[in-house]
């Protein structure tokens, strides 16, 4: 079996060598070791060995050639085997040169030579005299070169009529600033005064907004809302706060951890919920990966909790608490933001006192729960007894491309009974 | 100068001769059959495998370059690749006692020093260690493609990692031990004790003796070994680490557990070429690199030369040196002789040595000799061997696979979060102190005599009336840089702060005066005239988990510690991608008086540079709040402070500099004094010749200038600049940098960017001329003064009326000095 000879690389910059001699001709014996080409790079010049014994049936490049590096250069085979030539490699081409001539727009900036030359202006004149409406070519400038500047715009639209050219006003060699007097001393600038601010979107807005867009356009949304009764919620938050106080707990366990923690035990019931929608198949997940939304300086951000049906309530507020002081000081690992890794998310605005609202799903997930206020509500409490009961709102928006109502209404029912029926060992 | 250590003229003058011991070179003489009561089977055949293992990884890489290929498996890796085969023996030996406490830096050809310590670490720690350390690294990231349908234990798993982790950071995949941002000339894995490879030459010499001292310092458990190349033994900062580590003052100065040396091996790796230059008989003089030990200290650095073919000598060596270093009689200096027969790299043609020494060396191959050992000694048959090097060769290729698939080993992600480097830069962390334990220190910070002076002094420079109160009076600049550091001393127990001259003279600006009395040895020391070494070491220090404020006195001497400014502070943070913080405040100061090496503003050429913070604040409150700021950060920050300042009171903070703590963030320039008709913007002292210009503009020429102090140069927010361009639509920008390239030219062209449509003029820039500084006499001819920034409004944005200019601003006159280039 024949073996062909290649120009070897000689470091990475290389990609072409020139090459040198052949030590053998065609049809020379070779032994392994036998000195066979030499070659040189832009920085040295190398002998390379025969890697095989065989006779040199073939070359394909002469001496002085630019040879692509591992292009095949010759063969080494037993004598008399037939071989097939490889394709050439052509060698480096070398771009055709553009005969394009540069243009250069000649203009004078001698205020001196008048004429339909181009005019010496400020960005900041000439700003301001579109904005006054001051034809500004009949203006003639008082800055460095004539440069016409602000204060001779100033000036002009201060007094249209008596108006004199700078060189009028302050004559043609002593040239003195505009004279402030307490009527047009101006603490800012009377024309660029700002009306609004221009501030470009930092790239999280930018984030938030394309996919925020993009949820609402691409996928079929709506969302049910029902509420829960809190009085668990209350007083397990009460119990908590007190342990976290005299330090028998270490976490300060909150209703928005405690809502979390149904909601992840509803996921396991639900696993239709839990999954994202990818159009001709659903991704269901075998763990809930909690997404939550954490309001920061920058911009919303949902950062994905790992495996959050592993975690006790205790350690489910830890990681929920960790992740939100991260997101807030922006370290957050970039990959837990992205709406992939959670497979579901919670948006509470309860702390606002938001009532109701309709959150934005998180594409590829199909769904999202909103959690709201607590609100006292008349509810029976047996015998045709009725009292005032905190109620939690809970708002489901859901891709109804994914998920049915029923489904949906099923799984947020389930919801509430967890919250309802809440259980801590402690 | 420490008054207690007497220099008497007699004892000094009396005529007499240095001796030296002699120097041991391959003094190791035991046969592997003598051994055997040493070493079990097992033991053996391990440093056989680990040998082995190296060559057949730097192999693969070697073939990978050159052809393209491996085992089958084609690749083309663009990147670099020093290759240490040849060197095995050399790398295991060094590794072999070391444990997981023990740290090695290296060099760009450590390769195979990262997988011997590796190797080892593997053998030593135990399956829980390693499975922590191993899901840990990155959250698994590493983990993970290894783990993959792995069956066997965790150690062959551990095994996998490391060969995986390094080769997949050799090829720039987010999965290496530094998500492919550090290469193969920067890759390390801290838990397995191997830190920072550089690819600077010399580079670690001086940053392994500051690992040394944070291991002294803090007290932790193990030795610091620099595998250096033999030709770095020419480069300076090389000699200034040998300086910094040999200080008598360890032995003689340093109190109680801190007396005795540093826990250092000075490992010359030494393959007798430096590139294409041969170290004996051509670029060096040393002959046995090992001869250098003689002429550094009294002890020689217990230098000797070990046979690096051999890898029983080298751990021999080890083993006697460790004893030594234990005894705290460190630092030690190895020469471990071996040789690499590939090239520098793979573009080298060896043309600089003979075939017939390269195929001497390869009859003498330690690992081929080894190995026939082994089977002399029965302890291996020729299969047995074979079938290590055939898992091994099975291993590599699993390795090569895995590392170049780019759905499980993928490059960082740059198109998707172009910025993902930009925010790996700083580390940008907040933190009281590095560790919780009580700083050690010699009395309350109340009971210091700095302290209680300051509690007397006006903290603000006016009285009530507005009357100025006299100089003497004032708490000062110095006085505001001394409470953060002090304050800083008192919180964290790894602060330390060294320079020329920083104990008992208080530095050259005094300071520090009071820290002397403050602070044990330990932490607060005089270093050799080596600022190569204090900002190296520094390094090292920060790198290994403590914080340090090293002083370099002149910024003029910024040039000197060139490489550990430019090239090692600021890059070590991203290149490790974050594993490593740099938490370094590099004391700068810009002369004056003192002519033209004593009295540049340098901050061009820090701030130039990625991942470095730079500060030049000029007043009391800016200087302690930018210093509390500084050293409350893990960032890597150029503190510049001007001698024409130390002495000024506060002139603008009305409620007085706080006694207590307080931090003004870095990067916030700071409007010094409102206006509306121009912005001056100035860096460091020139502030106060802008406020002069201020207010010669105002009784002149009914101007109202309002004046901003940049304070910060990196990071910097243009948004309080831009303010105020809007309002005046004129700027002039100031400072005592020479003009070209200064970073007054920087801020002039980037404002220019962001207000162009509010610009009545182009921003001009008044800088010192491009000139030698020259002597205090004609400094007004050179340093901006007030009265250039009135010329330079005249001429350049808004002529006033009457005014007479005394330096030539003109286009024109810019053109001709641009074109002479002065």
């Amino acid at each position: 079996m024949a073996e062909f000879v290649i120009m070897p690389r000689q470091g990475q910059s290389v990609e072409t060598c020139i090459l040198g001699q052949w030590y053998k001709e065609v049809g020379d014996t070779v032994k392994s070791g036998d000195l066979l080409f030499s070659y040189e790079t832009d920085k040295a010049a190398f002998d390379e060995e025969a890697k095989s014994d065989g006779v040199l049936l073939a070359i394909f490049y002469n001496p002085g050639d630019e040879v692509p590096v591992l292009a095949n250069i010759g063969l080494i085979g037993e004598a008399g085997e037939e071989f097939e030539l490889p394709e050439q490699q052509s060698s480096a081409e070398t771009p055709e040169a553009s005969d394009e001539v540069a243009k250069v727009i000649e203009f004078s900036l001698d205020p001196d030579q008048g004429g339909d030359e181009r005019i010496r202006i400020s960005p900041l004149a000439r700003n301001m005299a579109i904005k006054l409406g001051v034809d500004y070519t009949v203006l003639e400038g008082t800055g460095p070169q004539g440069r016409i500047i602000a204060r001779d715009v100033e000036s002009y639209s201060l007094n249209e009529k008596s108006y004199k050219t700078g060189r009028e006003l302050y004559g043609p060699d002593e040239i003195s600033p505009i004279n402030k007097t307490e009527s047009n001393i101006l603490p800012e600038n009377i024309v660029l005064r700002q009306e609004y601010d221009l501030k470009p979107l930092t790239n999280i807005r930018k984030l938030i907004a394309k996919s925020m867009h993009q949820s609402l356009q691409n996928s079929a949304q709506l969302t049910h809302h029902l509420s829960a009764d809190a009085r668990k919620l209350l007083s397990y938050r009460k119990k908590f706060k007190a342990d976290f106080q005299t330090g028998k707990i270490s976490e300060n366990i909150t209703i928005n951890d405690m809502v979390c923690y149904a909601v992840i035990r509803s996921l396991k019931k639900f696993p239709q919920v839990n999954a994202h929608f990818m159009g001709d198949q659903m991704k269901i997940f075998r763990k809930v990966n909690l997404g939550f939304a954490v309001d920061t300086d920058r911009g919303l951000m949902v950062p994905a909790l790992k495996d959050a049906d592993d975690l006790s309530i205790g350690g489910l507020s830890n990681q929920l608490g960790k992740l939100a002081d991260n997101c807030r000081k922006g370290n957050i690992n970039p990959d837990l933001l992205n709406p992939e890794a959670a497979s579901f998310t919670v948006s509470n605005l309860g702390n606002y006192g938001v009532e109701i609202f309709t959150p934005v799903i998180n594409l590829p997930q199909t769904a999202i729960l909103g959690v709201n206020t607590i609100i006292p509500r008349p509810m029976d409490l047996g015998d045709g007894v009725y009292g005032f009961v905190p109620m939690i709102g809970l708002s489901l928006t859901y891709d109804h491309r994914a998920l049915d109502g029923g489904e949906a209404t099923r799984f947020l029912s389930d919801i509430a009974r967890e919250i309802e029926n809440l259980v801590f060992v402690s | 100068m420490p008054k207690n250590q007497y220099i008497d003229p007699k004892s000094v003058r009396k005529p007499g001769m240095i001796e030296f011991r002699p120097v041991p070179v391959n003094q190791y003489n035991r046969t592997i059959k003598e051994e055997r009561t040493r070493y079990s089977d097992d033991d053996l055949m391990r440093i056989y495998h680990d040998m082995r293992m190296i060559r057949e990884f730097e192999t693969m890489l070697n073939l990978i370059k050159i052809r393209g290929e491996y085992n089958g498996i084609a690749y083309n890796h663009p990147g670099p690749a020093h290759l240490s085969i040849g060197q095995e023996a050399a790398a295991v030996g060094m590794a072999y006692t070391l444990s997981v406490d023990d740290f090695i830096f290296g060099s760009h050809r450590s390769h195979g020093e990262i997988l011997a310590k590796g190797l080892s670490a593997i053998h030593q720690l135990n399956d829980e260690q390693l499975s922590q350390i191993m899901r840990s690294h990155f959250n698994g990231a590493t983990l993970r493609p290894v783990a993959t349908d792995h069956k066997g234990s965790v150690k062959s798993l551990a095994v996998k990692f490391l060969l995986y982790g390094t080769l997949a950071e050799i090829f720039a995949r987010k999965t290496g031990f530094n998500k492919g941002l550090g290469g193969s000339m920067h890759a390390f894995f801290t838990p397995f004790g191997v830190y920072p490879n550089n690819a600077i030459v010399g580079g670690s010499g001086d940053i392994a003796v500051g690992a040394a001292l944070f291991k002294k310092v803090n007290r932790k458990k193990g030795i610091v070994v620099a595998n250096i190349g033999d030709a770095s033994m020419a480069c300076g900062p090389v000699w200034e680490g040998i300086s910094f580590a040999t200080m008598d003052q360890f032995s003689e100065l340093w109190d109680g557990d801190m007396k005795g040396g540093l826990p250092l091996i000075i490992n010359i790796m030494n393959n007798q070429y430096g590139m294409g230059g041969q170290t004996c008989g051509e670029t060096m003089g040393y002959g046995i690199a090992a001869r250098i030990g003689a002429g550094v200290n009294e002890d020689q650095m217990h230098a000797e030369r070990v046979d690096g073919y051999n890898p029983l000598a080298v751990i021999d060596a080890y083993v006697r040196k460790r004893k030594l270093i234990e005894e705290k009689r460190g630092p030690v200096l190895l020469d471990v002789l071996t040789y690499r027969y590939s090239g520098h790299s793979p573009s080298d043609a060896s043309s600089y040595r003979s075939k017939e020494e390269v195929e001497a060396w390869e009859a003498a191959d330690s690992i081929a000799w080894f190995g026939q050992e082994l089977i002399n000694e029965g302890i291996a048959s020729e299969e047995v061997l074979q079938k290590v090097d055939e898992e091994i060769t099975s291993i590599v290729s699993w390795a090569l696979k895995l590392a170049i698939d780019d759905e499980v080993s993928p490059h960082m992600d740059m198109k998707n979060q172009p910025d993902l480097i930009g925010e790996m830069m700083f580390s940008n962390e907040s933190i009281d102190r590095l560790e919780d334990r009580a700083p050690e220190v010699n009395h309350p910070m109340e009971e210091n005599p700095r302290v209680k002076q300051l509690a007397s002094k006006e903290r603000f420079a006016f009285d009530v009336q507005g009357k100025p109160h006299s100089k003497i009076k004032n708490y000062v600049v110095r006085d505001g840089i001394f409470e953060a550091i002090i304050d800083r001393f008192y919180k964290d127990p790894t602060l330390i702060a060294y320079g020329e001259e920083n104990r008992d003279w208080g530095g050259a600006f005094a300071v520090y005066r009071g820290l002397t009395e403050a602070l044990p040895y330990h932490r607060l020391f005089n270093s050799p005239i080596s600022e190569a070494a204090i900002v190296g070491t520094a390094i090292g220090y920060a790198m290994c988990g403590g914080r340090v404020v090293p002083e370099i006195m002149y910024c003029d001497f910024l040039g000197r510690a060139g490489d550990e400014v430019f090239n090692q502070l600021p890059k070590w943070q991203a290149m490790s991608g974050n594993v490593l913080k740099m938490p370094v405040v590099l004391r700068v100061s810009v002369g004056s008086k003192y002519g033209a090496q004593h009295s540049q503003d340098w901050t061009a050429l820090a701030a130039h540079i990625p991942g470095l913070k730079v500060v030049f604040p000029v007043t009391p409150y800016d200087a302690k709040g930018l210093m509390n700021s500084a050293l409350q950060g893990t960032d890597p920050v150029i503190f510049f402070e001007s001698q024409r300042v130390y002495d000024m009171g506060e002139l603008f903070h009305e409620e007085g500099v706080p006694e207590g703590y307080y931090e003004i963030p870095i990067g916030e320039p700071d409007v010094k004094r409102r206006g509306n008709d121009v912005t001056i913007l100035s860096i460091g002292a020139t502030l106060y010749r802008a406020l002069e210009a201020a207010d010669i503009l105002s009784e002149k020429y009914n101007l109202s200038a309002e004046i901003i102090d940049a304070r910060s140069l990196v990071p910097f927010n243009y948004q309080t600049v831009i303010d105020s361009v809007r309002k005046t639509g004129r700027i002039v920008v100031t400072g005592d940098a020479s003009t070209r390239g200064s970073f007054l030219r920087e801020l002039a062209s980037t404002i220019t960017e962001l207000a162009f449509d509010y610009l009545d003029a182009p921003p001009v820039v008044v800088g010192s001329r491009n000139w030698i500084t020259p002597a205090y006499e004609l400094e007004e001819y050179f340093f901006p003064q007030a009265s250039w920034i009135v010329d330079a409004i005249h001429q350049r944005i808004l002529p006033l009326n009457g005014h007479q200019s005394s330096i030539d601003f003109s286009e024109s006159a810019q053109l001709e000095r641009n074109a002479r280039g002065i």
